[in-house]
């Protein structure tokens, strides 16, 4: 914990809320919700569903407005953008994962790696350049010329990490990003994601519902009914072999969890 | 973004969905192709209109006629004389004024013979003749100099069979340009002498076939002022032929013209130039006041055929809307990705107006060429039929191109003006949402 307090805060949340009206009852999603995140760190954001944990995600990214309360992202007020604002913060600061990968029907793998930069108005041959180094450092660099079609559900993520990655974003969100994934892909997928973003000490937040998978993390928040009730320091060092032993011998996920919950 | 990539982008969501792609263009071109061809119809009914009124003479030109009365009272103030020329020359606007003295001829060639009338005019008139051989007569000559209509020579009659091109069908071996002829003038009032023949030198011949008219086709043409001294020298005291002569029937000592043109440097001031005349109490006639009220009504005719052609371009609108709807509808999920990666709400919006005004190049552009089929299949095998007249009835000018494929563009980007605004503004979280 010493060391926390000299690492750089790239996400400051503070008393955070978000409520949406269903008729005459209000639905708090996000119910005071104060947290902080550092430079480098992989944190997971996990909950059961309707927890609130992918509307924190999406007000983090700034694709929902909150109802009240402090989002400063690099130093930026993120609720008071508006869309244009917020569009060009994600260009600039935000790689997104989404969990049915998204990519462009129309182009291939090194096209769709290479959209984000285009954006930004970076000349052809430049970013085509830097998709390459990408594509490869994901393991896909003999897929280049492969529309999204011609490639499997793992491939198409490892497209979707690099695509991610391409524009050298300060922080990384990943929306259950292995949901669509069988298991030995999403062990590969999630030490993909983890060893690049610490090599790169890029921040990285996840969203799963599945805790095995959080604890990959450094840390991670749990939240029910819209309240983080724990956050966790992981040590995963100690048993990351065990857990992946579990996955792959198919033994109930929850003996480990409750193991490790104490 | 930058313009290429996303012209790209939106180029390959076309190509995406191509049999759509194709139906929406073949919208834009039928509805191009039907502004085009109806308004080529216009333009060619219109130039047609105009060429019409040139051959009847030029459109710049105004005939004055004097107002003295036939044969009644001689009213020697509605004489146009030398100096009636100067004043109608100071008119603004005027360019020249030519005076027209003319007299009736009779010629003679071998056997055949005629009648046409000699007119005097400027020199500055003369070069307004377009001739097929020979030059204009020169105004500087001992002798007078004439140029020959192109149609003068048909109407020639045998003087022995008393018959001619119109009793036989066969042209009279008559040839005005090479041989020379007789000329006689009119006998004078008190001269009843027989007239004696003249023989002048031709020096050119009005362009054209005996059956092309224009203005200069009958007739025989020379300088003023050497048709002026040449009638001194026949008539010397006398009455000359045509001319007014005073109460005592004693000729004037100077010329009076019976008709004068007056050329106006522009077709649009040729009216008002008109009604100056006319206010000086003179007959004024000119092409343009037919022919202004003849374009009235070929505008009328163009606004309705470009009126018609305008509603097919409006459906195919329509469906370009409906296209693009229909495509962002179905994209919604990609345009919550672009946005969640950062394309800028300018380049979503951007992308379709590009999208919908590419549609509308590409319709425009196979429009066009279709007009220049139809335009070619009107021309040849319906013109003629249609209208009777001669010439193309269907007439695309270079800008009629250039503002069709540009109006396709525009009519394209403001047909996806609204559909692009729509996607601009979709949620970034349709991208989230997991079917």
């Amino acid at each position: 914990m010493e060391t926390a307090a000299a690492r750089e805060v790239v996400i400051r949340v503070k008393d955070l809320y978000k409520i949406y009206r269903m008729g005459d009852t209000k639905v708090h999603a996000l119910d005071g919700v104060d947290f902080e995140i550092y430079r480098g760190e992989f944190c997971a954001i996990t909950g059961p569903s309707g927890s609130g944990k992918s509307t924190l995600l999406n007000m983090l990214a700034g694709l929902e407005h909150p109802t009240k309360g402090e989002i400063v992202i690099t130093g930026k007020h993120i609720e008071k953008l508006n869309e244009k604002q917020l569009v060009a913060f994600r260009r600039a600061h935000v790689g997104f994962i989404f969990q049915s990968y998204n990519l462009l029907a129309t182009m291939n793998a090194i096209e769709n790696v290479a959209l984000p930069l285009s954006f930004k108005g970076i000349p052809k041959a430049v970013r085509l350049k830097q998709a390459k180094k990408y594509l490869t450092l994901v393991g896909l660099g003999t897929h280049m010329k492969h529309m999204p079609n011609q490639m499997s559900g793992g491939q198409q993520q490892r497209v979707g990490i690099a695509r991610a990655l391409a524009s050298e974003p300060q922080i990384i969100f990943a929306d259950e990003p292995t949901g669509n994934l069988d298991s030995k892909t999403t062990m590969e997928v999630l030490r993909l994601m983890q060893q690049i973003v610490k090599e790169q000490n890029q921040t990285l937040i996840m969203v799963t519902h599945d805790n095995n998978l959080a604890t990959y993390a450094d840390r991670i928040f749990k939240i029910i009914d819209g309240k983080i009730v724990h956050i966790e320091e992981n040590h995963r060092e100690v048993d990351l072999v065990a857990l992946e032993h579990a996955y792959q011998t198919g033994l109930p996920s929850e003996k480990i969890d409750e193991s490790r919950d104490v | 973004m930058r313009f290429f990539d996303l012209l790209t982008m939106s180029v390959n969501n076309l190509k995406r969905r191509k049999l759509r792609t194709v139906l929406t263009v073949l919208g834009v071109t039928i509805g191009t192709a039907s502004i085009v061809v109806m308004v080529s119809l216009g333009i060619g009914l219109k130039e047609m209109t105009i060429e019409q009124y040139t051959s009847y003479g030029s459109l710049t030109r105004i005939e004055v006629n004097s107002n003295y009365g036939w044969g009644t009272d001689v009213d020697e103030d509605g004489f146009i004389t030398d100096d009636t020329i100067k004043v109608l020359e100071a008119i603004p606007h005027v360019a020249h004024v030519s005076p027209v003295l003319s007299t009736y001829v009779n010629m003679r060639q071998g056997v055949y013979t005629s009648g046409t009338r000699l007119q005097g005019v400027s020199s500055e008139m003369l070069k307004e003749i377009e001739l097929a051989q020979g030059t204009l007569p020169d105004p500087n000559a001992n002798t007078m100099q004439l140029v020959v209509g192109n149609m003068v020579a048909r109407d020639f009659y045998n003087s022995k069979t008393g018959k001619g091109y119109w009793d036989t069908g066969e042209m009279p071996d008559v040839d005005l340009y090479n041989r020379s002829f007789f000329i006689t003038f009119q006998n004078s009032g008190s001269n009843n002498g027989k007239q004696k023949k003249y023989v002048f030198p031709v020096s050119g011949l009005v362009k054209g076939n005996p059956d092309e008219y224009n203005e200069y086709s009958y007739g025989l043409f020379t300088d003023i002022e050497q048709l002026k001294t040449q009638l001194k020298r026949i008539y010397r005291k006398n009455a000359i032929p045509g001319q007014p002569t005073n109460k005592k029937g004693k000729p004037y000592n100077y010329f009076i013209y019976d008709l004068v043109y007056v050329n106006v440097d522009e077709m649009d001031h040729v009216l008002e130039v008109q009604n100056a005349i006319t206010d000086m109490g003179f007959y004024a006639y000119s092409s343009m006041q037919w022919l202004e009220q003849a374009q009235e009504q070929t505008d009328m005719i163009q606004a309705v055929l470009g009126g018609i052609g305008a509603v097919s371009m409006f459906v195919a609108a329509i469906s370009i809307a409906n296209t693009m709807m229909m495509s962002i509808y179905e994209r919604t999920k990609e345009i919550g990705v672009l946005k969640v990666l950062g394309c800028s709400l300018g380049s979503i919006r951007n992308m379709f107006l590009i999208e919908a005004g590419f549609i509308g190049f590409i319709g425009g552009i196979v429009g066009l060429i279709l007009s220049y089929g139809v335009s070619y299949l009107v021309n040849n095998f319906l013109g003629a039929a249609l209208i009777g007249g001669s010439g193309d009835i269907s007439r695309i000018p270079p800008w009629l191109s250039g503002i069709a494929v540009i109006f396709a563009i525009i009519i394209g980007m403001l047909a996806g003006l609204f559909p692009a605004i729509r996607a601009m503004k979709l949620s970034p979280l349709a991208a989230i949402r997991n079917e």
